[in-house]
């Protein structure tokens, strides 16, 4: 069945070693790129213990992690959609389920064998691709200390192995059940992406429960954000930093006593604030009047300490999730005719 | 008949697609050691029947036992049956010797002499791809690749209808030939008479998706007959004597009858009955019933 599989799998499978080996290519000279920009500064800070300079490496390399990780991103999700969705599909398609469950071999271990040997190659190729962007992004990361945030975090160690895993399983239980391999293609493709969507906005904040704080919002706490206000005008400030943590809630803007700041003195704050003339900052006089009403924010954040036991949990959350449909997929095709 | 013997048992077996029957409350028994052919319309259920049997689908109610166990029980009892499906799917980009090695594989008694005898015999290149052969050829490398893992029953659905004349005729020969050397048990369906009278000793008639009639082929032509009356009778027929169809001639009544015993004597000519008018008089009568 090892045999029958891959020969069925090895086109898919080269064309595959052959992507991976291109980026793997690219991602190396970066990674050794990245390492001579980093002693290139260092060498500028001549041995001292701390090298403000070296923060510039993340500046300059800020955009190229972000590619990276748009790079990597799609992986497991076109793995899925390649080698997983027509795995079922075009057996199902051309018919010839009916050749292979007729030889003296049950259709779950078929099953079991095909998802054995392209799930794991799967996670093997994404696993490669994933240590050498997390290698090569290493002393960007080190210095940037933003790896936790919701982009890098999933292009980084062990969580795009178990991406691919539920990718995979997910194409495989698709094609299962809709037969074809173009539409199975295409319904993998979008609920990959809805899935990673969902789950850095809604499943990962909460892996455990959140620590608290409360940031008072005083005139340089207001200018060290992104954006104040939000597209329905609610008083809320965006983009604020807690320092080694990846920030996962903000409240709206609350006066001394807990309420919510009254939308109509935002407003006034922001469209016409009181000039004082020596205000500074991005958000000048604005800042300045909103400081004036003693406000603040309640954050919820998770500890950049907690990197690691989030890259496990999300990864066992994919891997349950891979089961469960793996679960699915030897149900249905027990019951499934020919 | 004990179900040792039975290469095939089915009790009350339905099988509906949606409101559609397909099969409809089949009693039936097929001896191992045989050929059997397996007859009947387009739509008469007789793919439905091979599938259930080989395991690819489930019956809506009943019950089948293939070689005395449910269809595609388990690793071992695929291996004792055979199943060529009616397209003969075989894997495009597999080469023909690609799949002589995946029944290698796949099936622990595989006998890739008896596989190479075969291939060579039927002209098939090792190295060919396929999806490059033709209809006729890819029937043979499915039939062999069914053949090679010698099963103890060979089901075979329209076998020869890809398939030009000639060819037929050395098909429908080998596959006896495999089958006394196996000694195996064949189902083979087919709309075609001729391949079944020539290939097959024992029948079954489906029509109208229910069994019409089943049996030894030379046991079914000793009990049918062809009764000749004068036009109008015969009005009043002895206990015993079953009429299947009756068809009538100028002055005359021409009546197949079956008849489970000695035919009672009485004033008919009584002529013998070929396979072929057999089996139509027994589908004629389902599809009257299905009009009904």
């Amino acid at each position: 069945m090892i045999w029958t599989t891959w020969r069925q799998f090895r086109v898919p499978a080269l064309v595959g070693v052959v992507a991976l080996a291109l980026v793997a290519a690219y991602v190396v000279h970066l990674g050794l790129d990245v390492r001579d920009a980093y002693d290139g500064y260092r060498a500028q800070c001549a041995g001292a213990p701390d090298c403000p300079r070296l923060r510039q490496l993340a500046v300059d390399y800020e955009n190229t992690s972000l590619y990276l990780a748009a790079l990597l991103g799609p992986v497991p999700g076109l793995l899925g959609m390649f080698w997983g969705a027509p795995l079922v599909a075009r057996e199902l398609e051309a018919g010839t389920q009916r050749l292979v469950w007729n030889q003296s071999v049950t259709r779950r271990r078929w099953l079991a064998v095909k998802l054995a040997v392209v799930g794991l190659a799967a996670m093997a190729v994404t696993g490669v691709a994933a240590a050498l962007v997390t290698w090569a992004m290493r002393p960007v990361d080190r210095v940037a200390d933003n790896r936790f945030s919701t982009v890098l975090f999933g292009a980084r160690d062990v969580a795009p192995v178990a991406y691919a895993a539920f990718a995979v399983v997910l194409g495989v239980l698709v094609g299962l059940l809709v037969r074809r391999t173009v539409p199975a293609m295409a319904v993998t493709a979008l609920v990959f992406v809805v899935v990673q969507f969902l789950v850095p906005n809604l499943l990962r904040p909460h892996l455990l429960p959140p620590e608290h704080v409360t940031l008072a919002m005083t005139a340089s706490a207001l200018n060290q954000a992104r954006a104040l206000g939000s597209i329905t005008g609610a008083p809320v400030v965006r983009g604020l930093a807690v320092p080694d943590a990846w920030v996962t809630d903000v409240s709206e803007l609350r006066t001394r006593t807990g309420e919510s700041l009254d939308p109509t003195v935002f407003d006034r704050c922001v469209t016409d604030p009181p000039r004082t003339g020596a205000a500074e900052g991005p958000f000048g006089d604005t800042a300045t009047c909103l400081a004036g009403q003693d406000l603040h924010v309640d954050v919820s954040y998770q500890p950049v300490g907690r990197y690691w036991s989030f890259q496990w949990l999300e990864s066992g959350c994919y891997l349950s999730l891979a089961g469960l449909l793996a679960a699915v997929a030897f149900h249905r095709i027990r019951r499934r005719s020919g | 008949m004990p179900e040792t013997t039975l290469a095939l048992a089915a009790r009350g077996l339905t099988k509906r697609y949606g409101r559609r029957t397909a099969l409809s409350d089949c009693d039936l028994d097929l001896p191992r050691g045989r050929v059997v052919g397996l007859v009947g319309p387009n739509g008469a259920g007789k793919s439905t029947l091979l599938t259930l049997a080989c395991g690819l689908s489930r019956p809506t109610a009943g019950t089948l036992r293939v070689l005395g166990a449910p269809p595609a029980a388990d690793a071992a009892h695929l291996a004792r049956v055979g199943f060529v499906a009616q397209d003969t799917p075989v894997y495009a980009t597999f080469s023909v010797a690609d799949h002589l090695r995946m029944g290698a594989r796949l099936n622990p008694a595989w006998d890739q002499a008896l596989a190479q005898r075969r291939i060579a015999r039927v002209g098939l290149d090792p190295g060919q791809r396929a999806g490059r052969l033709s209809g006729g050829q890819r029937a043979q490398l499915a039939l062999t690749v069914a053949v090679a893992k010698r099963p103890e029953l060979l089901i075979l659905d329209e076998p020869a209808a890809a398939l030009d004349p000639l060819a037929r005729d050395g098909f429908l020969r080998d596959l006896t030939e495999v089958v006394a050397e196996l000694g195996a048990t064949a189902i083979l369906s087919s709309h075609l008479l001729g391949d079944v009278a020539r290939a097959c000793d024992h029948l079954v008639v489906l029509g109208a998706s229910r069994v019409q009639v089943a049996g030894d082929v030379a046991d079914l032509l000793a009990r049918h007959h062809r009764l000749v009356t004068p036009r109008g009778g015969p009005d009043r027929l002895p206990p015993g004597v079953e009429v299947v169809r009756t068809r009538h001639t100028e002055g005359h009544t021409h009546a197949v009858v079956r008849v489970d015993g000695p035919l009672p004597p009485a004033p008919w000519r009584v002529e013998p009955v070929g396979l072929e008018e057999l089996v139509l008089s027994y589908l004629t009568r389902a599809a009257g019933e299905g009009d009904r």
